[in-house]
């Protein structure tokens, strides 16, 4: 509903890095539907959710039998479970509201990915994949898990697309493979070792169609867009690669079933690839021609548009971004960590990208202030323009009786209650969406009653500010989800001379003693504000206006 | 087009006498089950609403803590916590059940002039005599965003039913719209003449906005287009920050306190006065519609909340 007043030339990708979160050891981030929420996956086996407007910890998921680093966190699609994947070969479903444990299993291997089934509401069904094995169907409520085919059986060599030399290193024995949902949750799409993309039926353990993908190397990662048109795999040869789904959006099944029937006097492997050849086809490769990086974690935007990839090198922290013309739009560089996650918001222009030091750096877009908002009556101009004035414009003219005719018609009906169905939702809303954790607000203690007094006091003592408002944004944001205001105080605020220390503490005597009165006369206490970005002394007018 | 029911006017059905002092504002929660008050006497106090019961309203909690008297009181979503605005240049949230004081928010460098809550309730937006606009975590009680919001008091702020925009208005005349998330200003509504603005509201689906200013007239603004489509006058509205509010329970109204002691009542399209409730002995500060129910909460300078329901 506000799409009308917001400049859309707004939504576009994100240029900076905005902030940082912090909550132990980072290994993977994943967002909600709507990115209200982001779940990331921890070092020490726990799980935090951040509310992302906020910015703040909405809550922490641990498990106490669980202490190895997570691999993978996956949301149901309305947001009530979370998925979580770690590296002592377990599995564990998460109700989010409640944060308790709804099931867990433990598996042959430790799965690298686990993806929650996208077309239910409560998905107990889910996809994972290890990292020597096949990819399995595991259902928490049956309890069993399915393997699922990773090639089709055939003669090898006859019809399997001629191997690089290169990709002689991802040799048979481990035949990792990737695998992901389509979008409605009924056919899974594995990508194997040999360069083949299989789309599987996973209740009738089927493969029902067989892609090859051109230049035959492993395919390391295959992940769909947020509405189904596209699949993006990442291949061992450094190429990303984008496939246009031609399968309809429902009944795909059947679709997939009448697509095999109508293919007359072929068989078995030639027959998968026909049909294959009708359910995806390739778009676009992008590759760095120049570095020739392998990628890591790529995936697309929210809606689509963009795609995104990081560069798997160590030591460095880049984000590739292209339109899905196949253009290179922007190369984000970080801070010089390795890149282990990647998550682009699936509603604004933000990434959120999780660097090997276990940092979620959230990247946003530059904002440049609109100075048309503040005053309608504002043009902005690109450029200097001459201004030619009109003949009459200092004339005096006589007053000739201005009356204001309202030209609005204040008889016509107004609508002050409908509201227009929301663009993000997709298909039918019959089960409420989880968008936001509930705040519990955490009580003031007494003692941070004191150190406010003590900060006042501090102020009033030192007027070289501590820390200079504009370092504040950032490292404001830091203390944020820590909610501890003592240790990340202790850890930023300079140390007081001295000297300061003894005004400091004359007048918090002096404070304690006539109360009020020294709060309101220093104006310094303008910000009395419990973390960092103080400004002492100095004008009204640099109080914390970022 | 519907049709114009007849008018069922509505009666006053009790006076809660409860504060020491003038009444700034009332609100009703937004299950309905609850109206909160805030005055003068540096108290707020809750009433438990039943329809049913007569009286209707029975006193629930009083919340002492302030340090002088207080402009603004709103309730978080679920109606756990409320939040309170005061000239002691805090905000405080308090526990609504238990009555106890959870968090203060300090920050302002003024007198706090009014206060609400997002509907996704974990943040909080505040307006003051500083001239800016806040924006609260509610888990944390941290400052997230200071918004240069005016040059002049902030009177009102109000977020949109999805949390995403909200609206300043202040007694420099101007009404702002700001992304939540980022803080940035997306619209300035102004007009020719820009009498100070003393109070304004988002309608229920967020793409009107109701403005009350010093000029004795209530407007209707079209956010996307920004211009105003409808006006209201009768009322005396030239000195206090007096609030109004939308009825929809019963058809399309808008209800306003007034200086010269009476609640107004206007249909929304034909802006014609459908009733002055009198009753009140000072100026009616504040007015809450309750959200399913027909009835109307009004808060005034006499001391007093007057309850006022159809009669039936």
């Amino acid at each position: 509903m506000n799409a009308p007043i917001i400049d859309p030339l707004q939504g576009d990708f994100p240029e900076v890095i905005e902030e940082y979160l912090e909550h132990g050891v980072i290994k993977c981030v994943a967002f909600n539907h709507r990115g209200s929420l982001l779940a990331a996956g921890c070092a020490d086996g726990s799980c935090v959710i951040w509310d992302f407007e906020t910015r703040g910890i909405a809550k922490v998921l641990r498990d106490n039998d669980c202490a190895a680093a997570i691999t993978s966190v996956s949301w149901s699609k309305y947001g009530h479970r979370l998925l979580v994947s770690a590296a002592d070969k377990s599995l564990t479903l998460w109700d989010v509201s409640t944060g308790d444990k709804i099931a867990r299993t433990t598996l042959q291997q430790t799965p690298l990915h686990a993806r929650l089934n996208p077309g239910l509401s409560s998905p107990s069904l889910c996809l994972a994949c290890p990292l020597s094995s096949a990819p399995m169907i595991v259902d928490f409520e049956i309890g069993c898990t399915t393997l699922l085919p990773v090639c089709v059986p055939e003669m090898p060599d006859v019809l399997a697309p001629p191997q690089r030399s290169k990709c002689a290193e991802s040799g048979p024995p481990f035949s990792p493979a990737a695998a992901c949902f389509n979008k409605c949750g009924d056919l899974v799409y594995v990508g194997n070792a040999k360069g083949e993309i299989l789309i599987v039926d996973y209740k009738s353990v089927r493969v029902l169609a067989l892609v090859p993908v051109s230049g035959g190397s492993a395919v390391k990662n295959i992940v769909f867009s947020r509405d189904g048109k596209y699949l993006l795999t990442n291949s061992h040869d450094r190429i990303i690669r984008i496939y246009e789904n031609l399968l309809p959006a429902k009944d795909v099944l059947r679709s997939l079933e009448d697509l095999g029937k109508n293919v007359d006097g072929v068989d078995g492997v030639e027959k998968m690839k026909t049909v294959g050849s009708k359910c995806l086809t390739l778009f676009r490769e992008f590759q760095d021609l120049v570095t020739k990086m392998h990628w890591k974690a790529p995936c697309f935007s929210g809606d689509g548009e963009w795609v995104v990839g990081g560069s798997a090198c160590k030591g460095e922290h880049k984000i590739y971004i292209w339109d899905r013309a196949g253009h290179l739009v922007k190369i984000l560089e970080g801070p010089k960590e390795a890149l282990i996650d990647l998550a682009w918001h699936p509603v604004h222009p933000v990434i959120v990208s999780v660097s090997l030091t276990g940092l979620v750096y959230i990247w946003a877009k530059d904002y440049t202030e609109n100075w048309s908002a503040f005053a309608p009556d504002f043009k902005e101009l690109e450029e200097n323009e001459e201004y030619v004035e009109r003949e009459d414009e200092f004339d005096l003219m006589p007053e000739t009786g201005k009356v204001k005719v309202s030209s609005v018609n204040e008889d016509e009906e107004v609508d002050i209650e409908t509201v227009e169905k929301d663009a993000f939702s997709d298909s039918d809303m019959s089960v409420e969406e989880l968008r936001y954790l509930p705040a519990e607000p955490i009580p003031d203690t007494n003692e941070e009653q004191d150190e406010l007094k003590l900060i006042e006091a501090r102020i009033s003592a030192s007027p070289a500010s501590e820390e200079a408002v504009q370092n504040g944004h950032v490292t404001d944001l830091v203390s944020s989800p820590q909610g501890e205001m003592g240790e990340t105080r202790g850890k930023r605020k300079r140390k007081p001379s001295e000297k300061a220390m003894e005004l400091q503490a004359e007048k918090a005597k002096a404070s304690k003693a006539s109360g009020r009165t020294v709060r309101e006369k220093s104006r310094a206490v303008g910000d009395q504000e419990i973390d960092e970005s103080v400004n002492g002394g100095g004008d009204d007018d640099d109080d914390a206006y970022y | 087009m519907a049709e114009e029911a007849a008018y069922i006017p509505y009666v006053h059905c009790q006076t809660l006498n409860s504060h020491g002092h003038a009444l700034s504002s009332v609100k009703f929660s937004s299950d309905g089950r609850l109206l909160a008050s805030a005055s003068g006497d540096q108290t707020i106090r809750t009433y438990a609403i039943n329809l049913k019961g007569d009286p209707i309203a029975e006193p629930a909690q009083v919340f002492t803590g302030h340090d002088s008297g207080i402009s603004d009181v709103a309730f978080s979503t679920d109606a756990r916590f409320i939040a309170s605005a005061s000239d002691d240049k805090t905000l405080k949230l308090w526990d609504v059940e238990t009555g106890s004081l959870i968090k203060t928010l300090h920050g302002h460098t003024n007198y706090v002039f009014c206060v609400n809550f997002n509907p996704q309730s974990n943040m909080i937006a505040s307006g003051s005599f500083d001239e800016t606009v806040r924006i609260w975590d509610v888990t944390t009680g941290k400052c997230l965003k200071v918004l240069p919001a005016h040059s002049d008091p902030v009177t009102a702020v109000d977020f949109n039913r999805d949390g995403s925009l909200i609206v300043s208005s202040s007694y420099d005349g101007l009404c702002r719209i700001w992304d939540s998330g980022t803080g940035h200003c997306v619209k300035t509504l102004m007009d020719d003449e820009n009498p100070p603005v003393s109070f304004v509201r988002f309608s229920p689906n967020g793409k009107f906005i109701l403005v009350g200013t010093l000029d004795n007239t209530l407007r209707l603004w079209n956010i996307s287009s920004a211009k105003y489509i409808k006006t209201y006058t009768g009322h005396a509205n030239s000195q206090y920050s007096v609030s109004s509010a939308f009825s929809v329970t019963n058809g399309k109204r808008i209800v306003s306190g007034s200086e010269d002691n009476c609640v107004y009542m206007w249909e929304l399209n034909s802006r014609k006065l459908l009733q002055k409730l009198e009753g009140h002995t000072e100026p009616v500060m504040s007015v809450a519609c309750h959200p399913t129910e027909n009835l109307i909460a009004s808060g005034s300078l006499d001391k007093s909340i007057r309850i006022w329901a159809q009669e039936n």
